[in-house]
């Protein structure tokens, strides 16, 4: 009773969490993402490009590039439009425009499974085999399996001038010429210098040390075991090294065609694309 | 202020409507359709099966089958579990089981066009062709396009035990037969006769007599045009009376690819025209990217 009576208050007053439920408007921009794809190293390097003057750090991420979710409606109601957004959301038809960040499931599952240890979210004792399992049928994370993310996404959105695709993996190939094309997207005018120095702000290397200064001061971080890091290796294809190959098969053979039609090279070459459905093939914005 | 005083007091009583803060359960199905797509026959026809003892109405249906958008957290609560609940939304990862209702899009178009008309967002001498225009880019409706909903629910679903694919089409053809599907998918044992009464008591004639008593009773119709109808025809394919083939080949050449999947005859001359949708060119480039990064690495 307590807890609702608080509630009711802060509902009154606008503090409430937004949670799924905030007001979305048609100049929005979203950065959504499954999570562990990167989507926290893109909103640095958005706020630092954004906001060549502050101190980006995990202290002040949710103020510069807001995360809906645990934020108050009244604190989004206030924000500056048009807004910049970041997200883990499947598909909303409400999200006019939207940068989606995908990564390589194989990676996105030693991410997640170093993170959810770090979050309490599973016992020390899960093994990353039994992880992943759980991992391809999408239940460790509320947001959906990998495969439904990026599938959602991907068949409303793909060839939409106003969807923006963008691979993880070429972000780290190449941060400022990826940055780049974040920016104009954005209609942001940034010169070479500008985008270098927004990747330099948001190196792996800085952001560690923003973690070690920070971690209680950020949502993503606080109350966590600290002695696995946040910011953790930043490179692509470590599922190679750490990733048991009975594991990498099971992704594989599970989602096959997206993996093709992104362009992660698979270690089972026999599975092609011939599983993709061929309105998808076709390649046409719906 | 005084509004969101309102607001909490309803909440306190449960008068609210969920909306996207329904908690789900694991045990929920969601009737799932992009609209004017045969989705209140089937909570018609699902009402009738599982509660026969009180034979739904417009009246009660929001009860029966609630709508997250349109019934109170109160009428979910009160429900029998496992609960069915309607929806309009594209793909959402928290549905635990989903019956998805596909219609042709020509027919859902000219649905779309006549409750529009009767719900006074259009008017009579408003052109069809216009319509067609703002459906395609999904302007109709909060729902987003026809394809993206479809779209949504079968690439990331279709094929999964959990996810049940029903035609509009197929369940006007024999309806018992597809009545059969749900009742096998939803685990409930049904007798044919329990199934034909719930037919019976779901026909067009029976719920187009309930609409003119109880049409003010009806989140679905109250306040709109009472010359016009909620249930319409009823049937299948009245776009090939009603649309003109201009139309009708826009619609295929905007979704062509994806209606052959779902069985739906396309003339292939208007495929054909596909090149020529805005966007289109777009994709195909997007696409030769892809292949690019598919060739094999040496």
């Amino acid at each position: 009773m307590l807890g609702q009576l608080k509630y009711a208050v802060k509902y009154v007053l606008g503090l409430d969490q937004a949670g799924k439920h905030y007001a979305v408007f048609p100049d929005d921009t979203f950065l959504v993402s499954y999570p562990k794809s990167g989507n926290t190293w893109v909103r640095f390097l958005l706020a630092n490009l954004i906001y060549p003057n502050e101190t980006v750090g995990f202290a002040n991420i949710n103020r510069l590039l807001p995360a809906p979710g645990v934020l108050s409606k009244r604190f989004l109601r206030k924000l500056p439009r048009p807004r910049i957004l970041k997200s883990h959301e499947t598909f909303d038809v409400r999200f006019r425009k939207v940068i989606y960040l995908v990564r390589d499931p194989r990676d996105v599952a030693v991410s997640e499974y170093h993170f959810d240890l770090k979050k309490h979210y599973i016992e020390p004792d899960v093994s990353l085999e039994q992880f992943v399992k759980r991992f391809i049928a999408g239940e460790t994370s509320s947001y959906g399996s990998w495969w439904e993310h990026a599938a959602s996404w991907i068949a409303a959105r793909h060839g939409n001038p106003n969807f923006l695709l963008v691979r993880y993996e070429d972000l780290l190939a190449d941060a400022v010429g990826e940055t780049g094309k974040i920016a104009e997207f954005l209609g942001i005018k940034a010169d070479r210098e500008r985008l270098q120095a927004a990747v330099e702000r948001s190196s792996a290397d800085r952001m560690r040390k923003l973690e070690k200064q920070q971690a209680d001061q950020w949502t993503g971080t606080k109350n966590t075991r600290k002695e696995i890091p946040f910011v953790r290796a930043a490179k692509s294809g470590g599922w190679k090294e750490t990733l048991p190959r009975q594991s990498a098969d099971e992704i594989e053979a599970a989602w096959a065609p997206l993996l093709n039609c992104l362009g992660y090279e698979l270690q089972s070459p026999q599975l092609d694309s011939t599983a993709m459905p061929a309105w998808v093939k076709a390649g046409q914005p719906l | 202020m005084m509004k969101q005083l309102i607001a909490v007091v309803k909440h306190g009583l449960g008068l609210h409507r969920p909306g996207r803060n329904l908690v789900i359960l694991p045990d929920d199905v969601f009737l799932v359709s992009y609209p004017k797509s045969g989705n209140t026959w089937i909570r018609f026809l699902l009402a009738n099966l599982i509660f026969p003892e009180q034979p739904a109405t417009f009246a009660n249906i929001h009860r029966l089958i609630p709508d997250p958008t349109d019934s109170a957290k109160r009428d979910f609560d009160r429900l029998p579990r496992p609960r069915i609940i309607k929806s309009h939304d594209c793909y959402d990862p928290r549905y635990p089981r989903v019956i998805y209702v596909v219609r042709d899009p020509r027919d859902v178009v000219l649905s779309q066009y006549h409750y529009h008309r009767k719900l006074r967002k259009l008017e009579d001498d408003s052109p069809l062709e216009k319509f067609v225009t703002r459906f395609l880019a999904g302007e109709t409706c909060p729902h987003g396009s026809w394809g993206q909903n479809i779209g949504t629910w079968l690439y990331t679903s279709e094929g999964n035990p959990r996810f049940l694919l029903l035609r509009y089409e197929d369940l006007v053809a024999d309806t018992p037969r597809e009545l059969a599907k749900i009742v096998a998918f939803l685990n409930l044992s049904a007798s044919q006769q329990q199934i034909a009464q719930a037919v019976e008591r779901s026909s067009a004639d029976q719920m187009r007599k309930l609409e003119k008593t109880q049409t003010d009773k009806s989140g679905l119709t109250k306040g709109s045009r009472k010359d016009l109808s909620f249930v319409r025809s009823a049937g299948s394919g009245g776009w090939r009376s009603e649309l003109p083939a201009p139309m009708a080949a826009r619609i295929e050449a905007a979704w062509g690819p994806l209606m052959r999947h779902l069985g739906y005859e396309v003339n292939s001359q208007s495929e054909a025209a596909r090149s020529q949708v805005p966007g289109v060119r777009f994709q195909e480039k997007l696409a030769v990217e892809f292949s690019r990064d598919l060739t094999p690495k040496t």
